[in-house]
């Protein structure tokens, strides 16, 4: 109905309850998390397929059973960028679910947990299949429904219930906004879908309602992009939440923001391209400079990693904002790499508060010597994405960087290789604090991590080492990928 | 016939009422009343437009799903402050103070 994965990530979504109550029944409580790892597998397959789909046409459109054809009925409409977000989507979620079965396995209503987990990436995936609004802001919805929920899961501390009541109130208003914008764009051309709005609008001179919708898009899907004034809710939700729901929260969740960006802004909004890229530009530093400059002042870890998630977002955006093929193409590298980097770390730090308990940066010194094997792939993360050059966050980074020159963007250019330098410098304090610092008592009563935590950890880092020494048919999938993005000719004539 | 302008400053004058709440209020719920409000100025536009298209169903389509997205979105909102109740005590959203930078 919705192309075999989300079709796959749905049916696990609903019948993850039967597989919870067989489990209950006899009394074996992992059966859930083996499900959940399963549907994802499953749909990584199917993804497999659909890409193979997609590299012979270029576009791949899914039509509903109803007499409605696009653009008035709803429909998917997949290209490379949609596969590869929905790659990184699924792969993120497995990492997440296999990680979950021993992280979770003290915590009450574990059913609820895994059928929330796949609904939140069910909800991305057809964030980026969707082909018109209406089916983005439905999915949007569930992926928003799903994530309030799963910030807030541990309701019986007061942390999460003040952060998920935080995200809510912030996001819910997002989404309105979101809604806003669409009901202007409806107004203006009759039709939501992406390629009848990018075919009446293109051609014509912008006038003030669609500045206005600019402005409406840009706050909507800002607020959950965590665009600096409205990243108030990221640094509370992400740090609440339980660990692998950070790492997918961090990792593919804002991301899917950016995506929605890149996709509405290239398609619908070229006729005000300049307008838009100087307010990213713009946006996007500030993003960087406060991300980066509260990150330093962290002692909490998870906090620390979740305001460096800002920064990185600021960089996503300076690629956007550049809007030429290069830009994006480093863009769209970095977040594959960040959700490899930033999946890795929140699962790392997960660990560490698995085994000790606590998330102060202080009582955590000197763990390299009970867990030694998580603190070295949290080492290889953090240096990943602090752009040191072997490993793969330096890449993409660098390609943003020299788009942005490239772009005549040079003064913001100049001011993203200092927030890049700022984020060494927090990084290799956490390294130093974790490695060299004497160990306190907590972190010596701590044990080595179970298996099934630290089979995604050393997964996720061998995939950060062979990124950064064979980046090139990665980098080709995103330069795909980009490509697909800035084709808006072959999106459009799919349609119309 | 009421012109579709009146109907655009209703909407926009929701936004900025809903927006005002979110900003000034202290109690919880009045905070979920208010992003009722926000969802309502954009159903209310929604419904304008496609009347103004001589009742295209695309709009009313939307704004029946948008509803019960709301509908799910203000559940969810008042377990957490259900929840948010019973740790802090109080649904003065002020309290809720804890988390800072």
């Amino acid at each position: 109905m919705f192309t075999e994965p989300l079709d796959v990530l749905l049916i696990f979504t609903v019948t993850t309850p039967v597989i919870g109550w067989v489990a209950y029944k006899k009394k074996y409580r992992k059966i859930q998390g083996v499900y959940a790892a399963l549907g994802f597998s499953v749909a990584a397959y199917f993804l497999y397929e659909l890409y193979m789909e997609v590299a012979e046409k270029g576009v791949v459109l899914i039509v509903g059973q109803l007499p409605f054809n696009p653009p008035l009925g709803a429909c998917l409409e997949i290209d490379m960028l949609s596969v590869f977000m929905a790659f990184l989507c699924t792969i993120t979620g497995l990492f997440a679910s296999v990680y979950s079965i021993t992280y979770m396995e003290h915590d009450t209503g574990l059913t609820e947990y895994y059928t929330l987990l796949l609904g939140i990436i069910a909800g991305m995936t057809g964030v980026v299949f969707a082909g018109d609004f209406f089916t983005l802001f439905v999915f949007w919805e569930l992926m928003c429904l799903t994530s309030y929920a799963l910030v807030a899961f541990r309701k019986q501390r007061w942390e999460p219930i003040e952060a998920g009541f935080k995200y809510l109130i912030m996001s819910a208003a997002g989404s309105a906004t979101i809604l806003l914008a669409m009901s202007f764009l409806y107004g203006m051309t009759g039709t939501v879908n992406f390629a009848g709005l990018a075919a009446s609008l293109n051609g014509t001179a912008p006038n003030r309602w669609l500045y206005v919708t600019l402005t409406l898009i840009i706050v909507g899907f800002g607020i959950k992009a965590a665009v600096v004034p409205f990243h108030t809710w990221l640094p509370d939700a992400h740090s609440a939440a339980p660990s692998p729901i950070s790492a997918v929260l961090s990792g593919v969740m804002v991301e899917t923001a950016a995506y929605a960006l890149i996709r509405i802004l290239l398609l619908i909004f070229a006729s005000t391209q300049p307008v838009w890229q100087m307010t990213l530009a713009v946006f996007s530093v500030f993003t960087m400079f406060v991300g980066n400059s509260m990150a330093l002042l962290q002692n909490d870890l998870k906090r620390l990693l979740a305001f460096s998630t800002i920064a990185q977002m600021g960089y996503i955006l300076f690629g956007l904002a550049t809007a030429s093929l290069s830009g994006l193409t480093g863009s769209l590298f970095h977040i594959m790499n960040h959700a490899i980097m930033k999946s890795l770390l929140f699962l790392c730090a997960g660990s560490f508060i698995h085994q000790t308990g606590t998330r102060d940066l202080r009582k955590l010194a000197g763990i390299r010597q009970t867990m030694p094997m998580t603190t070295i792939f949290f080492a290889i993360g953090a240096v990943a994405i602090a752009a040191i050059p072997p490993l793969n966050g330096f890449w993409s980074e660098w390609m943003i960087v020299a788009a942005g020159i490239e772009a005549g963007m040079l003064p913001f250019s100049a001011l993203m290789i200092i927030n890049v330098l700022f984020s060494v410098a927090y990084y290799l304090r956490v390294i130093h604090i974790i490695v060299f610092k004497k160990p306190t008592s907590m972190s010596k009563k701590a044990g080595g991590a179970p298996l099934s935590m630290l089979i995604p950890t050393l997964i996720l880092a061998s995939l950060c080492i062979i990124v950064g020494i064979y980046p090139g048919p990665f980098m080709a999938m995103a330069s795909q990928a980009a490509e697909a993005a800035l084709d808006l000719q072959a999106y459009i004539s799919s349609v119309l | 016939m009421i012109p579709l302008v009146h109907y655009l400053a209703g909407a926009i004058a929701l936004y900025t009422i809903g927006m005002y709440c979110l900003a000034s209020k202290r109690n919880m719920i009045r905070l979920v009343i208010g992003i009722e409000i926000l969802i309502n100025a954009a159903h209310l536009t929604f419904i304008a437009f496609s009347a103004v298209r001589g009742t295209d169903p695309l709009g009313h389509a939307i704004v029946i799903m948008s509803i019960v997205f709301a509908g799910c979105t203000t559940a969810v909102a008042l377990t957490i402050v259900t929840y948010a109740y019973r740790h802090y005590g109080t649904l003065d959203v002020r309290k809720l103070r804890r988390l800072r930078w």
